[in-house]
């Protein structure tokens, strides 16, 4: 099958200060697919999760080692616009971080940095994104009340609106559905199945019935490395490796 | 997080599944001696005792149902109870086999002896040996031991139907009287049914080991003339 390749990792080393916490990480991710990335806390994943957009850039003490291609340009090269980047490679959090602004003045702002002032322009986006993420029904009668003044689970999808505005290739997602009850958490699920459709979508994950359930690539890191990495269905029903067997069964000691 | 309670619960699982496999195939052991031997009080034990069986294929269902529901296994774990509940199917259908030789004991045990069918013995060896065998593989989780029982499926097979050449030469041939032809037409349908009883029970043993071959390896080698790989 010929499977378009969105992420080209070579050989990526990372560390904080002295402390390596990469080893040598080559991983493909596909296009409109959701990879999902699993493993024990301190395992690299969420590290991996924020090389992608260049997020540990903020992290002074932090260092880079390897490729991250990116349809073919590396977006650790000097010239990478890192506001680029991040716009084509959104991100969502674990804990939902709405700004203390009106729903709607959420889901505009990435657009309002980008220079959009067409108030039209602006509302078409706006719906757009909120249909996108299932809380158009939710909040189109309130878009001038208070972001903050939503549910977790609102709030969680008033975040992947936001990302979705300014129309990016990939979506990030850190734990989305961590801090959020069942049904919240099921609205997150169904959301990203029907996101693939237009986005490439990678997911950290702790909760591994998730990581089945939503994903189609998943990968297993441990003490930074990456141990294996398949379609989620054979990886969860026949893994390789028996660290990977030992970790999905609850073996691990 | 070693999930102990969960494993324990695994393990008692594989155990109940070990004793049903006794069960069966001392069942099946004793239906062939009653039927050897006409011997009803035995084939009384076998069909009195099969509701045990029973009881012990809902016991794994409901033990593997609760597994699966509340501790969401993954990978071997979950090929195991998967496993399990179909191992525990294929030793009920066995057991149920073993019931139907037994019914057959009451009926020769009435009949005047008649020329012996000589494949029913080699079909009867070489069901219990794969049975045997099957549960060996399955206590062992030995797929090489499995994928040879699988092979001796042919054989069994072919004594089947060596039996049923037989009986029917037994039925066709000249008979001095009405009462003669009568005690050979009933011997004959009596011997076909064991024939087809032990026969499934090769069969049933086939399907433990390849429930074997997919809780070890998670390959099927089941219907291996279908493509069953699309998507």
């Amino acid at each position: 099958m010929d499977e378009k390749i969105k992420f080209c990792v070579k050989d990526l080393d990372f560390y904080y200060g002295d402390f390596k916490a990469l080893h040598n990480i080559r991983m493909d991710v596909p296009e409109k697919r959701v990879t999902a990335l699993i493993g024990p806390s301190g395992c690299g994943k969420s590290t991996f999760l924020r090389c992608l957009n260049r997020m540990n850039d903020l992290i002074p003490i932090s260092r880079v080692k390897g490729n991250i291609l990116l349809e073919g340009e590396n977006i650790n090269d000097r010239g990478v616009d890192v506001v680029h980047l991040r716009r084509r490679v959104g991100m969502v959090f674990q804990k939902p971080n709405p700004f203390p602004k009106t729903i709607f003045e959420n889901v505009a702002y990435g657009l309002r940095v980008n220079g959009i002032k067409n108030k039209g322009v602006l509302q078409k986006k706006v719906e757009e994104s909120l249909k996108r993420s299932a809380l158009w029904d939710d909040v189109k009668d309130r878009l001038h009340d208070s972001a903050l003044g939503l549910s977790g689970g609102q709030q969680q999808r008033l975040c992947i609106a936001r990302a979705l505005a300014v129309e990016p290739d990939v979506l990030l997602m850190d734990e989305p559905a961590s801090a959020l009850d069942p049904i919240a958490t099921q609205k997150i699920e169904d959301l990203i199945h029907d996101l693939k459709e237009n986005f490439t979508i990678v997911i950290v994950t702790h909760n591994m019935q998730q990581a089945a359930r939503v994903s189609d690539i998943t990968a297993f890191f441990y003490m930074g490395k990456l141990i294996e990495i398949g379609e989620t269905e054979g990886l969860f029903t026949r893994p390789q490796l028996k660290q990977t067997e030992d970790y999905i069964t609850g073996r691990f000691g | 997080m070693e999930r102990m309670h969960f494993q324990h619960e695994l393990e008692s699982l594989k155990m109940l599944v070990f004793k049903m496999a006794a069960a069966s195939l001392s069942a099946t052991r004793k239906a062939i001696e009653s039927y050897m031997s006409s011997d009803t009080g035995l084939a009384e034990t076998i069909v009195s005792g099969d509701a045990e069986i029973n009881c012990m294929d809902i016991e794994i269902d409901r033990r593997s149902l609760r597994l699966l529901a509340l501790e969401q296994p993954m990978a071997g774990d979950l090929r195991l109870i998967i496993g399990a509940m179909k191992i525990g199917n294929e030793l009920e259908r066995i057991a149920d086999q073993a019931v139907n030789i037994s019914n057959r004991a009451a009926f020769f045990c009435n009949r005047p002896p008649l020329p012996p069918v000589p494949d029913i013995e080699k079909l009867i060896n070489v069901s219990t040996l794969m049975l045997e065998k099957a549960i060996s593989s399955m206590t062992k989780m030995d797929v090489e031991l499995a994928m040879e029982v699988v092979k001796m499926d042919d054989q069994a097979d072919k004594y089947t139907l060596n039996v049923l050449k037989t009986v029917i030469e037994m039925v066709i041939s000249d008979s001095p009287d009405r009462i003669t032809r009568r005690n050979r037409m009933e011997h004959a349908i009596q011997t076909v049914i064991v024939s087809r009883c032990l026969e499934r029970i090769s069969d049933l043993s086939t399907n433990i080991c390849e429930h074997v071959a997919f809780i070890s390896r998670g390959v099927y080698i089941k219907h291996q003339s279908v493509d069953c790989d699309r998507g």
